[in-house]
């Protein structure tokens, strides 16, 4: 198999890009139009069965779950695109820096980052819902802050193989500065992994805004997400299954696809895979 | 400095375990009951919150005097009382065989200690019921008499509650950790986080209570606690907190139910302290916005009863109140209109408490409808809810349930969170506390009826008293409306 052949035709990325485009689409539709009004209780509707009305049945609210399932698509999407961008935005600058700072502080630094590494994500989030109010936003910046030191090894280990090559050198004898050859050379060819890294973490941001709502310090109520509905199903577990299942199987689409897409976007950028073949 | 020592606490709490898994043990002659709060420690005149009393109160520690399922004032240690006419003096003639767990006898001394430890001791704000009394007088080893300084009607009452237990001098050097009390059960062993075990008190002076040993379980999670009765871990769920799943226990044969009522009024609360909602017309108009019906019947699976005021149907003052101020949407967008708030936004600052976030979504789905825009904001309970809302007052409306007998009478106090004045309120609530029991009744009732008509608060529904039980274990109490979860009337089913 050739490169050329392998790159285009990765399933992972195609099928990955399907399922990440059924929930990026789901959540732009939800703007647009919903069955019914994804809040509204309605006593009379209470558990209502799937059927021609309520494609997915209603909850014990009387609420239409496809819906709140279309509306939860937007929370799901807003929360990777927060943590993702809390965590690249803050670890990819700091792990070119981390690489290109004299050792010392280098060092210093990666540790620092070994230490928030060593805090479980889930605990900082909980702690900030308890501390600064349960919202969607706060426990995104909290996993965000998490996530910052995966992409600071990742950025950290891409520009010490940039900083090594001969055109950085070239760069650096002709005397550039470290910023200009940081934004100008390393940032462009770590973009790759940065970006590979992005759709890993974005799965976990969706899990983990899952997890949080799951406990309470999550999405307020009765904003639709994924998450908050799972914890509403879990006392009727035995009696209506469906109300588990719908979130269920959202959150694993929009997981697989995430996972799917990061890995054939690596078979794409990775560097160490090309040599490889 | 107050945000980081917050930090910690909930790095603390965090870092807790979720609750006991461990299956029930096979003795007969035990019995394993599965509770959700557990107390912080066994001191109850220096700790609030209602998991103490729970827990102790009519099983390791008794009053004089105790309330009964039906909210009757039924006789304990004491045998008998007369009240002077002016109704100034209660004299009690006690039991001559009760003895504390340590092995010292249950004398009037002990009474005049236990009340005046309450005026001296105790660190609680529930101290003020004894307030009233101004003199305690030991007339022989059975005999004591109480001087009131006014008529009081709520004394007695209170009495039943845990301002009324009885403490030995000899026991009371270390509360938190080691409770001598007279009851029937003395506390054998704690295990933090999980479970407390009480032993049956060999000196006991009453009859011997059914079971020998039980073990009090607690589970942070609901549906934790209901599966540990389905999976045999437990023998009785006190209370359900899921209504929707009762009918797992109602179709297994296995197992009873019993519906009934409690003291705990879950309101929605108004802050009465700040526009808009100092405007009879906007508390009305919410009020009238809301249908409380569908909120019960969506919100708690239609388990518990609608009342209209401060009252559940166990107090001798109850009326039915659910007309005043009854659903009327057009109405309320009316009342809205006259007092110039179209345009109301309004923060609905609630304990993230699972009754509290599934009341809230009704709340607000019905208030929109009548055109009032609510952002929900859960809170930490209790410790973020209590320092936010309850004392910093920092709230527009909040849903709580109000679990303490009687708490009508907190619409007498200004300095409340709800932040309620009404002289005319406070008047009656004196009046019906100095008057006869006749007085009182009449007195409360129009309290009743002044609170519902000026939508004080909310009122959304009376919590109601679910409990799953195996066959075997009888004598359930239909009703739980004192702070106890009394033990002593718990049988074996079918004796």
């Amino acid at each position: 198999m050739t490169l050329a052949v392998r790159r285009s035709s990765s399933p992972s990325l195609w099928v990955g890009l399907g399922l990440v485009g059924l929930v990026v689409v789901t959540a732009l539709a939800s703007f647009l139009w919903t069955p019914h009004d994804p809040t509204l209780v309605d006593a009379a509707q209470r558990l209502r069965g799937p059927g021609t009305d309520y494609v997915f049945g209603t909850d014990k609210f009387g609420r239409d779950l496809f819906s709140q399932v279309m509306v939860g698509a937007r929370t799901t999407l807003f929360v990777g695109v927060v943590a993702v961008g809390v965590a690249a935005l803050i670890g990819t600058p700091l792990g070119v820096f981390a690489a290109m700072a004299p050792k010392w502080l280098g060092e210093f630094v990666m540790r620092v980052n070994d230490l928030v590494l060593a805090f479980p994500a889930l605990l900082l989030a909980i702690v900030f819902g308890a501390v600064f109010g349960a919202d969607t936003l706060t426990a995104m910046i909290a996993i965000g802050i998490a996530s910052v030191p995966s992409f600071a090894r990742i950025a950290r280990s891409g520009a010490l193989g940039v900083m090594s090559t001969e055109y950085v050198l070239a760069a650096r004898s002709a005397g550039r500065s470290r910023t200009a050859i940081a934004v100008r050379h390393v940032l462009p060819n770590i973009a790759g992994l940065v970006i590979v890294q992005s759709s890993v973490s974005f799965a976990i941001a969706v899990l983990s805004e899952a997890a949080l709502s799951f406990l309470g310090f999550g999405t307020r109520p009765p904003t639709p997400s994924w998450g908050r509905m799972l914890q509403e199903s879990q006392e009727l577990l035995a009696v209506e299954p469906r109300l588990a299942l719908v979130p269920g199987v959202a959150i694993a689409i929009a997981v697989l696809g995430f996972n799917l897409l990061g890995d054939g976007l690596r078979d794409r950028y990775d560097p160490r895979l090309e040599v490889r073949r | 400095m107050k945000r980081i020592s917050l930090f910690l606490a909930a790095l603390l709490v965090a870092g807790c375990s979720a609750g006991s898994t461990a299956s029930a043990p096979r003795d007969p002659n035990a019995i394993t009951i599965g509770f959700s709060a557990e107390p912080a420690n066994f001191d109850f005149t220096r700790t609030d919150g209602t998991a103490i009393p729970q827990a102790l109160l009519y099983n390791v520690y008794e009053g004089l005097v105790k309330l009964d399922e039906n909210g009757q004032v039924k006789p304990l240690l004491a045998e008998s009382w007369r009240v002077s006419p002016d109704r100034l003096s209660y004299e009690f003639s006690l039991r001559a065989n009760a003895s504390f767990s340590n092995g010292s006898p249950f004398t009037a001394d002990n009474v005049k200690f236990s009340i005046e430890r309450v005026k001296t001791t105790w660190g609680i704000s529930q101290k003020s019921k004894m307030d009233v009394v101004s003199r305690v007088e030991v007339l022989a080893p059975t005999k004591v008499r109480v001087t009131l300084s006014r008529p009081s009607n709520n004394w007695l009452f209170d009495m039943t509650t845990r301002v009324g237990a009885m403490f030995s001098p000899d026991g009371v050097a270390d509360l938190p950790n080691n409770p001598v009390g007279t009851g029937p059960y003395d506390v054998a062993a704690r295990n933090r986080g999980s479970s407390i075990t009480l032993k049956a008190n060999p000196r006991y002076w009453g009859p011997k209570p059914a079971y020998e040993t039980v073990y009090l379980r607690y589970f942070k999670d609901s549906t934790a606690l209901n599966n540990a009765l389905l999976s045999n871990g437990i023998d009785v769920v006190s209370a359900v907190a899921a209504p929707d799943s009762m009918p797992q226990f109602e179709n297994d044969t296995r197992f009873n139910v019993t519906q009934g009522i409690t003291n705990g009024e879950v309101v929605l609360s108004f802050n009465g302290r700040k526009a808009p909602l100092n405007d009879v017309r906007v508390r009305r108009a919410l009020t009238q916005g809301i249908d409380r019906r569908v909120l019960l019947d969506t919100a708690w699976a239609g388990r518990g009863e609608l009342i209209g005021s401060m009252v559940p149907r166990t107090d001798p003052w109850y009326t039915d109140l659910t007309g005043v101020n009854a659903y009327n949407p057009e109405n309320a967008k009316k009342l809205l209109a006259e007092a110039g708030q179209q345009n109301l936004n309004l923060r609905l600052r609630i304990p993230n408490l699972p009754y509290a976030v599934t009341s809230a979504q009704v709340v607000k789905s019905e208030l929109n409808k009548i055109g009032v825009g609510v952002s929900i904001e859960p809170l930490d309970f209790p410790a973020v809810w209590l320092k936010s809302v309850f004392t910093e007052h920092d709230f527009d409306m909040s849903i709580i349930q109000h679990v303490e007998p009687r708490d009508i009478t907190t619409f007498g106090n200004t300095k409340y969170y709800w932040g309620y004045d009404s002289p005319k309120v406070r008047r009656l609530l004196a009046e019906g506390d100095r008057g006869s029991p006749e007085q009182q009744v009449t007195a409360m009732r129009e309290v009743a009826a002044t609170l519902a008509d000026d939508a004080a608060a909310c009122w959304l529904f009376l919590f109601p008293n679910l409990i799953a039980a195996k066959k075997k274990v009888g004598g359930l109490p239909l009703n739980q409306i004192s702070e106890a979860f009394d033990l002593t009337i718990l049988r074996r089913a079918g004796s």
